[in-house]
């Protein structure tokens, strides 16, 4: 059972809009290394593990990416909700826009759409945690990527 | 004759060759070293005001991207005492999850909740249901007051 509770995990107040930022920033959401998957490939592992300390740390940590799923949505909301119409058809947003005009859809920055190929769940508690680390090696790996595809990120 | 890059490719070497842990990697790849540093119970915690911005309760945790430390700090309103608060308990409740036995992250653990239930009772008084269920404890049905969450002006500075 969720329950949703009606606050950011930490706020997010962007006052400049900055579509192309957000084109890149969409990857964070549902990109392969975005918070749906980790939310998602945690949240799917429960099932199979067998230590009370994993089926917790699963729950817990697979609850707390879909707070981090909702933070990364804000900040793209927050970067596209008042564009011009030269912004709308800037460079890096304009294939986003004509097929999700100013909402958040779940792909990555390359226009992929989110997908379960991207994640692993296979019952097996080693090759999970392996699978679990991997993922978040990545996450950390993220932030000096966008840092060169644009900066200052944050 | 067998040149040094044949051997590698094998995954032999002369000087090695009747041993059996170099396994197949070549002589000039040195063994790996990796640790792991695991939490062990009672660590020091930063306090949670402090915490939040780092992205960790725990100073042995923290890594700060390239060496760039957050220092900044969060206004003081509901709703960020409300996160700050909420970020010590989940940063704590997954350490429990691992080190169940701690009776000082526990107790401290208690203590934030004590805390958290009080700004929540604040928070709502002034804001308005924090979640569905607690709209019921209200005059009339508040749950859809904007702004929600994810908008700007649910992010603003004052209140």
């Amino acid at each position: 059972m969720f329950v949703y509770e009606k606050k950011l995990q930490y706020p997010v107040k962007i006052k400049n809009c900055n579509p192309k930022l957000a084109s890149i920033i969409i990857s964070q959401y549902g990109g392969p290394d975005g918070e749906l998957g980790a939310s998602l490939r945690y949240l799917s592992q429960r099932y199979s593990m067998p230590y009370p300390e994993l089926k917790g740390l699963l729950t817990d940590i697979g609850t707390e990416e879909l707070g981090h799923l909702e933070m990364v949505g804000t900040i793209v909301h927050q970067l596209t909700r008042k564009l011009t119409d030269e912004q709308r058809k800037a460079d890096g947003f304009a294939q986003y826009f004509v097929d999700h005009t100013q909402s958040v859809y779940p792909q990555a920055a390359s226009g992929t759409p989110w997908s379960a190929a991207m994640m692993q769940v296979k019952g097996d508690p080693i090759t999970d945690l392996a699978e679990d680390m991997g993922a978040d090696a990545t996450t950390a790996k993220e932030q000096p990527h966008f840092q060169k595809a644009r900066k200052p990120l944050i | 004759m067998e040149t040094r890059m044949q051997q590698m490719r094998d995954g032999r070497n002369r000087e090695n060759e009747a041993c059996e842990e170099c396994g197949i990697l070549p002589a000039s790849a040195p063994l790996a070293t990796p640790f792991v540093p695991f939490q062990r119970n009672n660590p020091r915690t930063y306090p949670a005001k402090q915490g939040v911005v780092r992205g960790t309760l725990f100073p042995g945790l923290d890594l700060p991207y390239m060496g760039m430390v957050n220092e900044g700090s969060l206004s003081q309103t509901h709703l960020h005492e409300l996160q700050t608060l909420a970020f010590a308990l989940t940063e704590l409740g997954e350490y429990l999850d691992t080190h169940a036995d701690d009776r000082d992250a526990f107790a401290l653990f208690r203590s934030y909740a004590e805390l958290y239930q009080k700004g929540r009772e604040a928070y709502e008084k002034m804001h308005g249901p924090l979640t569905q269920r607690a709209a019921a404890m209200d005059d009339k049905y508040r749950w859809l007051k904007d702004p929600w969450p994810w908008e700007y002006a649910a992010n603003k500075e004052e209140g």
